[in-house]
């Protein structure tokens, strides 16, 4: 992936989730996995396009997702509702536009698509073979891996 | 009288010297440890350890190694001594093992250094010399005055199969481990005279790839045996000066390995061999597209940038810059340097910053600096000249191989694949070019 | 002697949500994610403002908008949405109703988005994650 498009998800990731989610937000080591395949339960997906292809994902457990909802809503949340879901997507789309909005300003035009939310424990993304960044952080209520797919438009 | 002790003493020192195990000492709470150097991946230093909960009370967590995550344990805990507790973001030592195709981490208190003995000295374990649990002890040796507990890994980490065999190992078993494959290109029957020689060869290999990733194989064998030979003549004959014992003395042994300029630009008289030897690429396409992997910070690319065009004046120049060190090629695209590091034939390019120089877009634009793993397949249209220098002698064997091939991929007939200063590839499908003092390979139709 | 009656009551805030008559603003709400519609929800309503309705897209905004006229003194609408986005649909209210008072929520600093929005009659601009206090102060400012 490009360099210069790392920081800015790595930062939004940080910022929006220590402002919407509060507690301790740790950023784990960056690396690059072969496959982008989510792996944890549940997967938000904002689609890119643009100078570039590729997509952004949320992947993380049940139990982080329903933590993470709970603590945005400022209420318990214990199963994984329309509420939830909503709150997630919610999540991965602000994180998303603001990494988007920081490559906007370094030149970089890219254009998020809606996000779509995905569960299940055979959850299958068709860009399987395509290099992901990942960009593990750790909060209170789990771990959530920030899978980044991007190709330059050749 | 005299001449038995003598027997003796001779016997006794001739023994000494025959190293044929070695073994990477640390120690734990106060006493010294070793581990089989066949079992070790690499050491390492680390400290973001993820916990793992409902796990035993040995297991630290699991641990980010470059993408694999494997299992750390303490082995202080796991045997009952006291663990000293460090401060969050401490760096602790940590040996990382390897046992069938399973990578473990182990916590110790620190790592010493590799120790080689010969395997006759090593005594069965009395209880009485150790805190841990005798089972897990294969042995007892004693060096320079030391005495090291070498543990039986395969019991401590539970592996089931054959019980840990005592005294000592059989010559043949010290060569070949999956990657150190060079000995399998070398008929080791043909010089039985030098079978001690092959042994200490095989040793330096082996350190080389535990400290600094340099795998031996047929990409740098001619270079890594002329150069042993020179160390030797350098470090003299004693066996115990001619191992490789820490890092600095594999960094030492492998100085001379590096292509010229490696981590710095390419100074002027380097640039005109490189032009001389890129002159000989031909196309009719309006670009000339090359791949760079491994480029670390970026030093090499933008000296090749510059080169390129000064060469291909009437074409585009586009070069993919790869490296999987993020740290390394996250510098990269805003590279700041100062102007006495820059060779002239780069200052057209240069703008000025507040905290230095760095190239302009005329230079910058033409590189796309990515953190990849080529490993992972390569997304970009047939180049014509890929530069990796020093890049495959870090591979293993295996991806060694997988890395030829797809530089044979990438590149179309009749472009040129530049390699590390001693690197090599004797391979039908590729002519040796030699110019102005560089070797490249043409990939032949 | 001072009765209550002679001091000012500095504890007794008239809450923001409430018109000088005493009765509440009414706002409608258009977002397609529950998540940011909830939480823009109960921040007004906790200020005294009355939500109106609610819609999750730009199309079923503009028809509730016209349906609630002219009993509505607000919209807050999302930029991002389905069938029809937020600027389109704004320019609808606003060609229905040239009075319309309309904030637009986005996760985008888009410039050219909201500045395109503003062209056409959008009163301000709210940048998400939502906090209490922006929502408050640019919705305020867009009801003077």
């Amino acid at each position: 992936m490009r360099v210069e498009y790392i920081n800015p998800f790595v930062e939004s990731a940080f910022n929006v989730l220590k402002e919407v989610v509060g507690s301790n937000v740790e950023r784990g080591e960056l690396f690059l996995k072969s496959s982008s395949q989510p792996v944890l339960g549940v997967a938000a997906i904002v689609g890119l396009a643009g100078d570039v292809e590729g997509r952004v994902l949320f992947d993380m457990t049940k139990d982080t997702a329903l933590g993470v909802a709970s603590a945005m809503n400022g209420e318990s949340l214990t199963s994984l509702d329309e509420l939830v879901k909503a709150t997630i997507t919610e999540l991965a789309n602000m994180i998303t536009a603001q990494a988007v909005t920081k490559l906007h300003e370094l030149g970089f035009k890219f254009d998020l698509t809606p996000p779509a939310l995905i569960t299940g424990e055979n959850m299958e993304v068709t860009d399987t073979e395509v290099e992901a960044l990942i960009v593990p952080v750790q909060l209170e209520q789990g771990k959530i891996e920030i899978n980044v797919a991007i190709r330059e438009r050749a | 009288m005299s001449t038995i002790r003598q027997n003796i003493k001779e016997e006794e020192a001739s023994r000494i010297e025959n190293i044929d195990f070695k073994m990477v000492t640390f120690s734990l709470a106060g006493k010294e440890y070793g581990i089989d150097i066949m079992k070790v991946k690499e050491i390492s230093k680390a400290n973001r350890f993820t916990f793992v909960p409902n796990s035993a009370s040995y297991v630290r967590g699991v641990y980010n190694l470059r993408g694999d995550i494997i299992s750390v344990i303490d082995l202080r805990v796991m045997f009952n001594l006291p663990a000293p507790k460090v401060a969050e973001g401490v760096m602790e030592d940590m040996i990382i093992l390897r046992l069938d195709e399973m990578l473990i981490g182990v916590i110790v208190d620190s790592i010493d250094k590799v120790v080689g003995i010969n395997s006759e000295t090593i005594q069965p374990p009395h209880p009485i010399f150790g805190d841990i649990n005798i089972k897990f002890i294969k042995g007892v040796v004693e060096n320079d005055d030391r005495l090291y507990l070498i543990l039986d890994v395969e019991r401590i980490l539970g592996q089931k199969g054959e019980a840990p065999s005592r005294g000592p190992r059989p010559l043949a078993a010290v060569a070949p481990v999956e990657e150190e494959a060079y000995s399998e290109d070398k008929n080791l029957d043909a010089e039985p005279v030098a079978s001690e020689a092959k042994v200490d060869f095989s040793f330096v290999v082996e350190t080389l790839n535990t400290f600094r990733h340099f795998v031996v194989s047929p990409l740098n064998i001619a270079w890594t045996e002329h150069r042993f030979e020179q160390w030797k003549q350098e470090r003299g004959e004693a066996v115990e000066a001619v191992q490789l014992q820490n890092v600095e003395d594999a960094d030492a042994f492998l100085l001379p390995f590096y292509s010229d300029a490696s981590g710095h630009f390419f100074p002027a008289s380097l640039k005109d061999a490189y032009a001389a030897l890129f002159r000989s690429l031909k196309t009719d396409r309006g670009q000339i597209a090359v791949w760079n992997p491994g480029c670390g910070r970026g030093y090499e690319t933008y000296s090749l940038a510059a080169i390129l065009k000064e060469v291909f004046t009437d074409k585009a120049v586009k070069i993919w810059a790869h490296d999987k060190d993020l740290l390394s090629i996250s510098t990269a695209p805003n590279l700041v340097f100062q102007k006495e590091h820059v060779p002239s034939y780069l200052l057209p390019y240069v703008v000025e910053g507040k905290n230095g120089l760095s190239f302009g877009p005329e230079l910058k634009d033409l590189i796309l600096f990515e953190y990849h793993d080529i490993l992972h397949g390569n997304p970009f249209p047939e180049v014509d000249l890929i530069v990796a220098r020093d890049l495959g002698s870090f591979f293993s064997r295996q991806d060694q191989d997988k890395l030829i091939r797809i530089f044979t991929e990438k590149i179309r007939t009749g472009g040129l694949l530049v390699l590390g200063k001693n690197e090599v590839i004797s391979d039908p499908g590729w002519e040796t070019v030699e110019q102005a003092g560089l070797t490249a390979y043409r990939k032949k139709r | 002697m001072k009765t209550k009656m002679d001091f000012p009551s500095i504890n007794e805030r008239k809450p923001d949500g409430l018109k000088p008559d005493g009765t509440p603003y009414r706002v409608l709400i258009v977002d397609d994610s529950m998540f940011v519609s909830k939480q823009i929800s109960q921040i007004l309503t906790s200020e005294g403002f009355e939500i109106a309705g609610t819609a999750s897209d730009g199309e079923e905004g503009l028809e509730k908008y016209k349906e609630l006229y002219p009993n509505i003194d607000l919209v807050t609408m999302d930029i991002t949405m389905p069938k029809m986005d937020g600027v389109t649909s704004l320019e609808k209210i606003i060609e229905f109703d040239k009075e319309a008072r309309v904030i637009m929520i986005s996760a985008l600093g888009k410039q050219d988005l909201v500045k395109k929005a503003l062209m056409l009659g959008a009163k301000n601009y709210i940048v998400k994650p939502l906090d209490r206090a922006k929502v408050l102060e640019r919705v305020l400012m867009s009801l003077q």
